[in-house]
This record gives structure tokens, sequence and C-alpha cells, in this order.
């Protein structure tokens, strides 16, 4: 896999990253801001503004992004998290420049375009997302209730990225202009280009588009401290759902450090499949639960694992959850076999395959690299950090983090009438 | 060259298109019927099995679920192998295994890293061929089924789909939930298990299908060494499909009392995957509603504001399946969200297509075509759908001079055709104190159902 990476004059980062096999270029934009960068009373906003982004700039009309980009064979999309948001498109590879002018627009010349209308339109249409993936599903707001205990309202993972109804209303066109100005800098930007091109003549083109734009400001830095927690956090919370379900959140490293690869590793043996621990215990052998997963999410300021278990009809949460904690106590007291990290490890190589066969994925994950750790170059050794981990080690870090102290607990009951 | 102002205007003109070749496809007909196909692609050290069994909950008969709950239960039991041990063993293989049904078929799909081919072919074989139907795998996987059916009455998609197949297909096997329902789920017996197993997956009724970082002939002779001694069965028989027809449009109620959006579904019987038709109607309904930025997405979204996303689908089958618009909306547009999407459903047939959205469309899916294929997975769909649909050989080097040759005409004689403005089924989950009056503006028929489709009095 090669891959080259270099700085414009405007502080702009660029990976590039050749390969022939399909005639297709996957264009891939990076903004290092995030919904933790968002303020109280304006939370959502990050990720609005990723809306406002489609909606034209000096150049380009009102929704004829996607008209360039779908009427060329194109697919695009972009989206929002914590830490980042990105903005993507794989076009025919001869469309280069399109996808080029396209993000140079966005990122150079917005502003111009701005409309109270438009951002009335997706302030509508966020809201409608917020009530199809939070409000009107079950479990809906079970990641934002999480997130609201585990973190002091001080610290701003304390909610999701899709922020809160009233916080949404609130938002202006001056809050918008403010936002742009301070983040969407070629300084707080990594390009990334994956696939049929030439890179010499990638760069001609990256320079034409996008060497113009000046730079901001140094971004402000990130630098609050989570609090610790003093003791488990709990909650029960009652909701019209046909069965119990537990959700949990626990502490973990921050991506990159040893111990957040192994406990990658740890969830992909708590709940990967009929031979994982949990899976084995809980819904094949004791048959108490519906489903149980455990995963850990690719945040850069602070770790997290997650945690959820569905309890069977007539199985109480309570019940579920003493039998979730004996198997995980069996574990920290325990050992893991070899053919367990094996397992695992041929997981984690898997989904790193999965991951490189798409030049858009790849494209993303080379950014997410670039962008977090400043090191495109992490990409074809990714897996080498999953290598070195040791089945003592995955001990040792759970024995760590899989304690009340470090987690967050809640209880989705359902309401007494249904 | 530009001045350094004057390139920002307007796009920039795009090189010569550089050629696409769908991967070439290397075929075999085992002596007991089963076909193999296998398509290299090196992108990744992946390798995707996948087989196809032409019978799927068409041939539930009057146990709904039949198909699905035997394909599930694939991967409880294999040759010496139980359940927990085939997780173990595949994992060791770093491969992941599923199996299911839709309703023209069932699959196998199974997922390797490309040095454990050998190993996994063995392996893979078992589960195709000497399933072991464990009574207490039956049971666990009978007690998840009906788990399952009791959390989608939380789901409001779940059940505005459920509901919206239920009446338009009411007595055939496209109206029943392909996992079944509770009384079926409940009644399905190990012996019915058995015999569809046995009856339907035979290779004269299968073909396997392999993409991947592997080569074509080693895959040929992986598979001749694990499926030569198949035996092969009488060919099943397809039952025929025949929903009833519509009178007039009428909108089917259902309360959820807490909801804050109504899932919408609108729509009728479409048309089978073998349509003559079927390229008009696919460009027909991009433009309508399949992409971002078709009518139906750009007038509830882009221009209201009522949805995150609406979308309409034709569900091109052995059969004809259903054509369906989709939306959630908020509570107080959901009359106005359903009155445009009859206005767009009015306009498409009027024939009034602008040049530029039919030549955008056109080639949005003419072009998409490579960045849709790049996995191993995606390849291997794709030559399940040749399989799964008697598409010819040369299907997908012709793709782009199919889409090419339709023009204006084609298409509004495909709308006028497939899509009946006037004979509507409506279903509407939502909140019915705050829509009901509202729905009830829109001068159509109105009934009121429960979740499972009861009609309430």
């Amino acid at each position: 896999m090669k891959i080259e990476t270099y700085t414009l004059e405007n502080g702009l980062r660029v990976v590039l990253n050749e390969d022939h096999s399909a005639p297709l270029v996957a264009v891939n934009v990076w903004y290092h801001v995030g919904s933790k960068n968002e303020r109280v009373g304006r939370t959502g906003f990050a990720h609005l503004f990723e809306h406002m982004l489609f909606s034209g700039s000096e150049h380009v009309g009102n929704n004829e992004h996607f008209r360039y980009v779908q009427s060329v064979g194109g697919v695009l999309n972009g989206s929002t998290f914590f830490d980042r948001t990105n903005y993507f498109e794989t076009l025919p590879s001869n469309y280069l420049a399109l996808g080029l002018w396209l993000e140079s627009d966005r990122m150079g010349f917005f502003l111009p375009a701005l409309t109270q209308e438009k951002l009335d339109i997706q302030r509508e249409v966020v809201k409608e997302e917020r009530r199809q993936h939070y409000d009107n599903v079950p479990y809906g707001t079970s990641f934002e209730r999480l997130l609201n205990l585990a973190f002091d309202p001080a610290y701003s993972y304390h909610w999701p990225t899709i922020g809160s109804m009233e916080d949404l209303g609130a938002a202006s066109l001056d809050d918008i202009r403010d936002f742009f100005r301070t983040w969407y800098r070629p300084n707080n930007a990594v390009l990334t280009l994956v696939g049929d091109f030439a890179p010499q003549e990638a760069r001609r083109l990256v320079e034409r588009y996008f060497g113009d734009i000046p730079a901001g400001p140094a971004v402000p830095r990130f630098d609050l401290i989570r609090q610790p927690m003093n003791g488990e956090r709990r909650e029960v919370f009652a909701s019209p759902v046909q069965l119990p379900r537990i959700y949990r959140l626990y502490h973990i490293a921050k991506m990159g450090a040893d111990a957040w690869y192994a406990a990658d590793l740890l969830a992909t043996i708590l709940t990967a499949d009929k031979a994982s621990r949990l899976e084995k215990a809980l819904v094949v052998e004791k048959q108490i639960a519906q489903d149980v997963s455990a995963y850990v999410l690719p945040t850069e300021a602070a770790g997290l694992l997650l945690m959820q278990a569905t309890a069977k009809e007539g199985v109480s949460a309570n019940e579920l959850e003493a039998a979730l904690d004996s198997e995980l106590a069996r574990l920290t007291t325990g050992t893991i076999s070899e053919a367990e990290l094996t397992r695992a490890m041929n997981r984690a190589e898997v989904d790193y395959a999965h991951q490189v066969e798409n030049y858009d994925s790849r494209a993303d994950m080379i950014a997410m690299l670039a962008t977090y750790f400043g090191d495109a170059g992490m990409m074809p050794r990714w897996l080498d950090a999953y290598r070195a981990r040791t089945p003592e080690e995955i001990v040792a870090v759970a024995r760590q983090i899989l304690v009340p102290d470090n987690r967050v607990t809640i209880h989705f009951v359902p309401q007494e009438s249904r | 060259m530009n001045s350094d102002t004057d390139f920002r205007g307007s796009a920039p003109d795009p090189d010569p298109p550089r050629p696409y070749h769908f991967p070439h496809i290397v075929r075999e007909t085992l002596a007991n019927g089963l076909r193999v196909l296998v398509a290299e692609n090196h992108n990744a050290a992946i390798v995707s099995y996948r087989l196809l069994v032409r019978s799927g909950a068409d041939h539930d008969g009057g146990n709904p679920g039949l198909a699905s709950l035997t394909a599930d239960l694939l991967d409880e039991g294999a040759g010496s192998r139980d359940g927990v041990r085939l997780a173990e063993d595949l994992g060791a293989l770093g491969a992941s295994l599923a199996s299911g049904s839709d309703w023209d078929a069932s699959f196998i799909s199974l997922d390797v890293l490309s040095r454990n081919v050998d190993q996994v072919s063995p392996i893979f074989s078992d589960v195709v061929q000497r399933p072991t139907f464990p009574p207490d795998a039956l049971e666990r996987i009978r007690q998840e089924r009906l788990t399952e059916i009791v959390q989608q009455r939380d789901e409001p998609a779940a059940i505005a789909s459920k509901r919206f197949s239920g009446f338009l297909y009411a007595g055939t096997s496209y109206g029943n939930p392909i996992i079944g329902n509770s009384e079926s789920v409940a009644a399905i017996t190990a012996a019915a298990i058995r015999s569809f197993n046995a009856d339907h997956y035979v290779p004269n009724n299968s073909s396997l299908v392999v993409a991947g970082d592997v080569e074509a002939a080693h895959v040929i002779s992986l598979a001749r060494e694990a499926f030569g001694g198949w035996k092969h069965g009488p060919e099943p028989v397809r039952p025929a499909i025949r929903p009833r027809a519509i009178e007039g449009s009428r909108i089917y109620l259902i309360d959820r009392p807490q909801a804050v959006q109504s899932e919408i579904r609108i729509g009728h019987v479409g048309v089978s995957r073998s349509s003559e038709d079927y390229f008009p109607l696919f460009i027909m309904n991009a433009l309508l509603g399949g992409v971002f930025n078709s009518r139906i997405n750009l007038n509830l979204r882009e221009r209201h504001g009522y949805t995150y996303g609406a979308r309409s689908s034709f569900s091109f089958r052995r059969d004809a399946g259903p054509f369906v618009v989709s939306a959630p909306v908020r509570n107080e547009v959901t009359r106005e969200s359903v009155a445009e999407v009859l206005s767009e459903l009015r306009r498409i047939r009027t024939g009034d297509i602008e040049v530029r959205e039919l030549a955008d469309t056109k080639n949005y899916l003419m072009g998409v075509f490579p960045a849709t294929v790049q996995t191993s997975s995606d390849v291997a769909g794709r030559l399940l759908d040749m399989e799964l649909y008697g598409l010819p050989q040369d299907y997908f080097d012709s793709y782009r001079e199919n889409i090419a040759r339709v023009d204006e005409t084609a298409i509004a004689h495909v709308a006028q055709k497939y899509i009946d403005p006037e004979r509507l089924l409506i279903v509407v989950v939502g909140s019915a104190s705050q829509i009901r009056e509202p729905l009830g503006a829109l001068g159509l028929a109105v009934g009121e159902y429960d979740i499972e489709g009861q009609p309430i009095a």
C-alpha cells in the first residue's frame, strides 16, 4: 500500500494512495471538528453544519453538489461524530478534478451561498433525523442517556452528535458563520485521495483547487479533562418497549494506546459469535438473553467500550445483569486461551481487509489516522498493534476496566401498561 | 491554460473515461447439476463464498417462516460439529458464516481470509450438505424467533412494512413476514424443517458463487471435491403468487399513541424481475424516488423539510413484488406528505420529464456501476442476481447499453402502465389522535387497524 503525505502552504494535509485496480477515485475530506467542539446551548451544531455544507457554495447551487456527483455516476455523503466531520465522494477516476473543485469550493467559498431559508430547511431535516433515529424508535435514547451519565456536563462527550431539539432550534446564521471561520480552514483538514490517478497530476490539481484557500488562525485546542466518576452511575428508565435491555458504558484508554487495542480484542472475545464468552453463556446456554454485543468506538478524546444485552420475555433486567457480571468475573479472575485470541485476531484482520477493499472506506480510515495521530503511514501497519497483544495483557486490561467504578449502567424496562 | 481566476466558475471537464470491465466469470456445471461461478477480485485478502438455493419463503405454503427457520439452523450443527464448535473452527480460520432466506431464495454466505480457503471448503460443504438440525438448537432458535416477532411490535418502520405487505399480498406467501408469525413459528416441526431441507437444498436447485482473492481454477477443483458427491433430487415446483386486485385507494391507519413521526407506505403490486420493461422501470423509479436527487426526496426533504429521507422502490422478484414509496415524517405534516407523494405519482405519468433529469439519472445508473462492485461480496452479489433471475451471460457487459437506450417516451410509457395513483394501498403507522382527522381530509377511504392488522371496530 503506497501512501504519500505532504502539506500545502496553507496547512492542508494531503494523503495520496495510488491504486489502479478500478477506474475510480475516492475523494475524502476530514475536518478536525465534531460535536465535542460544540458549546452548551448549541449541541448538535457540528452535524447541522454538515448538512449546510451540502446546500451549495459560491459556485455550486443549492442541491447541485449532489447533482454534480450523481450525474457522473458518483456516490457521496458526509458524517459527523464527536471528534471529526467528513465529506466524501467516489467518482469515476476521470472526474477527479470535479471532486476537488466541489470540495475546494465549499472549503473556500461557502459563506456567500448561505441563506436563512436553507438553514431553516436543514434544521427541519435534522430534527426529522433525530425523531427517526432517537425519539421514535425503541431504546432510541440509550446512547444519549449513557453519555449524559458517563460524562459531566462540562465535558463535551456529555451529549451525542445529534444534539437536542431545543439547541437545533436555536442555531443561527451567525453561529454558522462563526463555526465555519473557526474550524473549516485548510489547516484543520486532511484531504485523502485513493484510487486511479497519477500522483504528479493529482498534486497539480490539488494545488490548483486548494492552494489559494487562505489558512486561518490556529484552531482552538481541545483541552477539557474528563472528571472521574467516583463510583458507578446507574439509571432505570421505563419506556414503551416489550423487553428489558441493559446498556453499559466503560471508560477505556484512548484509541492508539496498547490498552485500547486490547479492549477492542476483548470486546470481540466477549460477543463476536456463538463461541464468544457472553453469547455462549447468555444466549446459547442459559438462554436468558435475546442478544448481547460489545464494541469499542473509534473516538479520539476519550475511549469508550459499549455493551448491551436484551432480556428474554420473563427475564428481569436485574437477573440478566447478574448473569452478565458473573460471566465477566469468570474472565477477569481467569484466563483467555490462545485459541480465543487467535479468533479475535482473525476477526480484526477480516475487518481490516473489508476496510481496505473499498476505496471509500480505505480513504476514510487513512484520513482518521492522519487526523487523530498525524500519521497516515499507520495504515499498512494497523494490525501490528493487535498482533502484539497477549492473552495475559487482555485479562489485565479487562480486570482494570470491567469494574463498577468505571462504568455506567442503564436498564431500559417496559412501562407498566402496554 | 485557464487563468487562475476563472477555473472556479464552472465544473471542470472530465478526462477521457478509463475502461471498466466486470471481472471475468468462470463457469462450470457439475454432473449433479450444481452450477459453479467464480470471479477473481484481488482488492483484499478475502474470499466470499455464496450458496444460492432457488427456494425461499415463496415455498413456505401453510408454514410461514419455514424457509427462513430452516436456513437459520444451518450453522447450528453440520457434519460432526455442533453450533459452538462450528463457530470455533470457522473463527480459527478467519471465516464468518451466515444463512437466511428471502422471498425467492435461501442463501448461505461465508467470507474467509484467502489463505484459509482450502481448510474452510470441507466445513462449508458440511453446512450445505450435512446440517444436523439438533432439536435443542431448534427450540432455542424458535424462541429467539418468537422474541424477535415480539420486539418488532416496538419498531414503527417494521410494523409499517409488515402491514403493507400483509394487506397487499393477503393470502399469498409475499404477504407473510419472511420470519413467519407467532402462530406459525410456534407450530413448525423438526420434520417439516428436515423435509424442506431435503426437498430444496439439492444441487440442481442451487448455484455456488465464489468471488475474491483466489485462483478460479483452484476454486473449481475445490468445488468438485466438496460438492461432486451431493445427490441431486427432483426440481421443486414453484407456487405462483397471485395477489388480489385493489379496487380503489384506501388508507390503513395503525395507531401508535406515543409516536412522534408517522411511518408512511404508499404503493401497490409492482412487476417481476423478468419483465421486458425492467430497464425503463428501473430508471423511472430512480428518477421518481430511487436516489437522493430524485423527485420524491427533493420534494419531501429538500423543499419541505418534512423528512430525513423519502424513497420509492420496485421489488423485482420472481413474481411481481411491491412498488412502494416510504417515508417517516413528523406528525404535523402527515397529510401534506401523503398528498405530495400522490401528486408526484400523478406527475410522473404525465410525460413531464425534463431532458436533464433523465440524462442525469441515466448517467448516474451507468456510471455508478463500478463503484458498487468493489468488494468480493459485491461481485458475488451480482453473480447471485444473475443466477437467481436467469440473466443472460453478457448481462453486465451490455448493462450500460440497456440503460442508454431508454428515452422519455419509454419512461412515460412504463409510468402510465405500472403506476396507478387511483388504486393505492396507503399504510400510516402513527399517533392516530393527531393524524386521524388530517388524513380524513384527503378524501380517501380510511380504516383503522391494530398492529397485527385486525380492523378496529
